[in-house]
């Protein structure tokens, strides 16, 4: 599903050049669930702004779902995220233009879907937020403005799905309620998921860790309390 | 995609996003609409009643019979036409003769305007556009005095006789002919061949007034104008009014500046909320192209919104414009011309389609640079677009604002000139805002507590406060210049035509009457512009030389040369004359060696002769050779309404007993019976009544004066939504910074005194960047464009400032206060 190969950023300041990620060569496999972590200023979400698309790496490749999305340009690559990509923001980074509904419907309409309305329905109702589809954002609470990103992260039906500290500014219960979420809609719809973050809660429940240290991984393992958890329910 | 640009223009509506880019284009059509409808109403209606001055729309004037085509081709295309015949002979009643000037006339007259027609003279009469009938005759006043005659008496005329019908008393106006000495008779054509009175060799000319609807009559002249000679003559228009031209040329560029200016500036106010619009909506669309939106459908999101907002902003400034224009024509009715003219669409059109124009200009640099931000932006707040280059966005609005200003002066080279001033002002204003904060800086470091944090505040991001100052500045110094060209505008025509502006002439007053006028005119209070005798007498000769000889062709065909000339002398310089090159005479009476006298000539009349100071001038008056040597050159106000001469000798030259007198004086119409008086002792003096066409000429004046003051206030509109727009776009730092003094524990009190010091300062510095600004462009605008002489407002240097800080302050805390009020999270979350 996504491969990089030395995946290297370097930014060019006045003095010297920086490098920020390093050499970070990866595989995901379709259905995998990746958290990466490590700490502030260890290149995560350089990485994660790679693997999505929205930045291009120094050198380096990087392939999501077939395309070689290091060499396409801009518009080649927005293409590629309207087709295969959601994103869940720590920010949530919702419209405050549209209300929650239109908010869904967006990337659904991205793909000239004409049952946008009903898809993101559904979508809204499986977040529970049924009762509040013509809200908008600012009249939603925190928990739910990230409840709506992620209907709409599910919404184009992606094959793949960044998370950047998708509970980074909630609070603990709400955050739970996020991360329950998130592997549900996963499971449910089959996608692969790649999250960035800080939260231990969030890290334990994916497949797989890479650790992140000054722009190298200095840690890819499977996550062995997952394993025993899946082990535990196929018993 | 258009239904979602719809929705985001309505969600940005409600919360008030594009409000200022919304009002700022709506001012700047509604100005449009509004400045150049009712300019262009008040232009036609002015045209219209100039009209009346000439009693047509047009006139032309031949030595010969007006061509036959002419006339069937004028016909055809229907207009309305009467030819007349003009030419001077003499009415006689007994043993008394008058000299008259004769207009036969052809069909009904005139055209535009009214004849009124009384029973006596000096009474109202009944108004009329008629001919007199066959075998009548109308009279001025004088002929019957002269003659001894009244209405129903019959004089002769040629071979046959007249009735004299009725005493013009109001009637197209001869403010050009002011001069004319014969007083006018007009009479039916049919009479010219039963008098038998034109004999080959006479001196005719044949004038055809026409009259219709713009499109015909300009097609008519149109078609005309190639196949005239240089014999004939057409006139039209303004050139009615001769003396009120420059007034009206002058109100017109004023008007023209005004309404280029006000759209300027709301071009500046949409550029700047444009800014701010777009900086808003970098996050946005770094979440649409994150989405996966391609670049060139954001462009269509964001384009769609700017198109949505111009069409509903423009038509809603149509409208607004337009209701404007007819309150103001409504509201001013008794000063602007009647009867108004209705609205031609033609400048409401180009008001709506201009404010799409100025917004594409100065709003699509700014919308384009949405699209291009990275959607990396969605991770990394500080990434902004690559900005589009500054030479593009200057350009295109550049090409704007030419584009707008030759729409609406229609001059290349008004055009020309504003924008090479613009562009250096601009320069100069930038570093003059950075200047006056520097010197700012510096004295500052002084002041109070409260000042120094205002200070802190503006110098921790100089070029966005020298922006600002930029901004502010150039918003006051437009603002200011226009009030002060208006005063001056207003004043210069006010002195012009003060109240007791001589509104009668007396002419032909023989010398031995002088003293006998003096205190008939004493007795009632009348002062008089003086009493100057005159003598009319034809230039021969210059140094020595046939005048032919002496001076160019092109002078030779100049109008003072070609006739007579009135002359005078006096004493001492009159009023309304000043001495600009040489020197008046202070031994006056004594001729030189050679015996030749002291002569002053108008400046303008020696240029296009091209004498000087020390040549010599021969003169043949009634016979007699006199000679003249210039030793100064007079600047004349020609429309001071009261005696000017061309050429003044020093007394003692001219011969006293071949002068008669001539002298203006202000009678108001109470006095009006002193006429009487005057002509029943002085038969032959000639009165020449000026008060109808002062009425007029002081009526236009009150109309330009009127549509000069309403302009300003579109000016002054558009200037305040500069002043919004930049404090608006400036509110997210003023906030985010008091809202970090806030989380840091600081007290309202402490906040509120560091934001208003800042507001202040920003006040005071745009302030005298105006008041600078401003002094300079009015001092270069009364020089190159309006010719008035330049003068410093001093009063405007304190005032200014104080207007500049107040307005900041109330219009800056009036935004923020609401902010202020609120917890600090709850301000950092809708930043």
């Amino acid at each position: 599903m996504l491969t990089t190969n030395n995946l290297t950023k370097t930014v060019k300041l006045p003095e010297q050049s920086l490098t920020i990620l390093s050499e970070v060569s990866l595989t995901v496999n379709e259905h995998d669930s990746v958290a990466i972590v490590g700490a502030s200023g260890s290149g995560k979400s350089t990485l994660l702004s790679l693997l999505a698309g929205l930045d291009t790496p120094s050198e380096g490749e990087v392939e999501l779902a077939g395309h070689p999305i290091h060499k396409l340009s801009e518009d080649e690559r927005a293409a590629v995220r309207a087709q295969y990509v959601g994103f869940v923001f720590q920010s949530f980074h919702l419209l405050p233009g549209l209300t929650a509904l239109e908010n869904v419907m967006l990337p659904i309409e991205l793909k000239e879907d004409k049952n946008a309305q009903t898809k993101a329905k559904e979508l809204l109702e499986k977040v529970g937020l049924a009762e509040r589809l013509n809200h908008y954002p600012h009249q939603l609470s925190g928990g739910e403005q990230q409840r709506v990103a992620i209907a709409r992260a599910f919404a184009s039906e992606p094959k793949i799905l960044f998370a950047d500290e998708p509970t980074g500014n909630l609070d603990t219960a709400n955050g739970e309620k996020i991360i329950d979420l998130i592997f549900d809609l996963n499971q449910q719809l089959g996608t692969t998921l790649v999250l960035v973050t800080h939260d231990d809660r969030l890290a334990e429940r994916c497949q797989r860790l890479v650790r992140l240290e000054a722009g190298k991984v200095i840690e890819d393992s499977v996550n062995e309390s997952f394993e025993q958890a899946k082990t535990a329910e196929t018993a | 995609m258009r239904g979602m640009a719809w929705r985001l223009f309505k969600r940005d509506w409600q919360s008030g996003e594009v409000k200022v880019l919304f009002f700022a284009l709506m001012i700047a059509v509604m100005a449009m609409v509004a400045i150049g409808t009712i300019t262009d109403r008040t232009h036609r209606a002015m045209g219209e009643q100039s009209s009346e001055f000439l009693g047509a729309d047009y006139t032309l004037r031949s030595p010969r019979p007006i061509e036959h085509d002419w006339l069937e081709k004028g016909r055809s295309d229907g207009l309305e036409l009467t030819e007349s015949t003009g030419f001077s002979t003499v009415l006689a009643k007994g043993d008394e003769f008058q000299l008259v000037s004769v207009t036969a006339l052809g069909g009904k007259f005139p055209l535009k305007g009214e004849f009124e027609i009384a029973d006596k003279p000096f009474t109202r009469g009944q108004t009329m556009q008629a001919q007199p009938e066959q075998g009548t005759a109308w009279v001025e006043p004088r002929v019957l005095a002269v003659l001894g005659a009244e209405k129903g008496d019959t004089v002769d005329f040629g071979s046959i006789q007249l009735t004299i019908a009725g005493v013009i008393v109001g009637g197209p106006g001869q403010a050009s002919e002011m001069f004319n000495v014969a007083p006018k008779v007009y009479i039916n054509q049919a009479d010219v061949e039963r008098a038998n009175i034109i004999q080959p060799g006479s001196r005719v000319s044949y004038t055809l007034f026409i009259a219709g609807d713009i499109q015909s009559r300009e097609n008519f002249i149109d078609w005309v104008k190639p196949q005239m000679n240089k014999t004939q003559r057409l006139t039209g228009g303004k050139e009615g009014t001769p003396a009120l031209q420059a007034s009206i040329e002058r109100a017109e560029t004023f008007l023209r500046l005004a309404s280029l200016i006000s759209v300027v500036l709301a071009g500046v106010a949409i550029a700047v909320a444009a800014g701010r619009f777009s900086r808003r909506h970098y996050d946005y669309a770094a979440i649409y192209r994150c989405l996966g939106m391609q670049i060139a459908q954001v462009h269509r999101l964001y384009l769609s919104q700017l198109i949505i907002m111009g069409l509903i902003g423009s038509a809603l400034g149509v409208a607004l414009g337009l209701l404007i224009q007819q309150v103001i024509i409504v509201q001013f009715a008794d000063f602007l011309p009647k009867p108004m003219v209705p609205i031609n669409w033609a400048p409401v059109i180009a008001g709506g389609l201009s404010g799409l124009v100025v917004l594409i200009g100065f709003a699509l640099p700014a919308f384009f640079q949405i699209a291009r931000v990275s959607p990396l932006r969605v991770l990394r707040k500080e990434m902004v677009p690559q900005p589009v280059s500054s030479w593009l966005i200057y350009l295109l609005a550049i090409f704007t604002m030419a584009l707008l200003m030759w729409w609406q002066s229609g001059s290349l080279k008004l055009v020309g000139i504003l924008l090479a001033v613009a562009l250096v002002a601009f320069v100069i204003i930038r570093l003059m805002a950075w200047l006056i904060f520097k010197v700012g800086l510096w004295i500052g470091k002084r002041g109070s507590t409260a000042v120094r944090y205002g200070l802190g505040q503006l110098k921790r991001y100089p070029a966005f406060t020298i922006s600002q100052v930029t901004a502010f500045g150039l918003a006051f110094i437009i603002m200011l210049s226009t009030v002060l060209i208006r005063s001056e505008l207003l004043n210069e025509w006010q002195s012009q035509l003060p109240e007791d502006a001589p509104n009668h002439f007396l002419i032909n007053v023989q010398p031995s009457e002088v003293p006998n006028l003096e205190s008939i005119l004493a007795e009632q209070n009348v002062e008089t512009a003086g009493i100057y005798p005159m003598v009319r007498g034809r230039v021969t000769g210059l140094n020595g030389k046939p005048i032919e000889e002496a001076v160019s062709e092109e002078a030779q065909n100049d109008g003072s040369l070609r006739r007579e000339l009135n002359l005078t002398w006096v004493e001492n310089v009159p009023n309304a004359n000043t001495v600009v090159k040489g020197e008046w005479w202070n031994d006056a009476g004594q001729p030189d060696e050679d015996g030749v006298y002291q002569l002053s000539i108008d400046q303008n009349l020696a240029g296009r002769l091209g004498v000087d100071i020390g040549d010599v001038f021969e003169f043949s008056i009634g016979g007699v050779d006199v000679e003249g040597k210039i030793t100064s050159f007079r600047e004349i106000q020609w429309d001071s309404f009261q005696p000017n001469f061309f050429m003044i000798f020093e007394p003692g030259a001219l011969n006293e007993n071949m002068a008669t007198y001539i002298t203006s004086f202000y009678l108001p119409a109470e006095k009006k019976p002193t006429l009487n008086t005057i002509l029943r002792e002085m038969p032959t003096v000639t009165i020449i009544e000026l008060d109808a066409i002062m009425e007029q000429v002081q009526t236009i004046l009150d109309q330009v004066t009127a549509a000069v003051e309403f302009i300003m206030l579109f000016v002054l509109l558009a200037g305040i939504a500069v002043l919004y727009a930049v404090l608006q776009a400036s509110k997210e730092e003023r906030v985010l910074s008091s809202t970090l003094l806030k989380t840091l524990g600081a007290q309202t009190k402490f906040i509120r005194m560091t934001l208003l010091s800042e507001l202040a300062l920003l006040g005071i510095f745009s302030g005298i960047l105006g008041v600078i600004g401003g002094e300079v462009l009015v001092f270069v605008l009364y020089q190159e464009a309006l010719d008035i002489e330049p003068v410093l407002h001093p009063w405007f240097w304190l005032w200014v400032p104080l207007i500049a800080v107040a307005f900041i302050c109330l219009a800056g805390w009036w935004g923020l206060k609401s902010l202020l009020k609120q917890p600090a999270h709850q301000v950092l979350r809708q930043l």
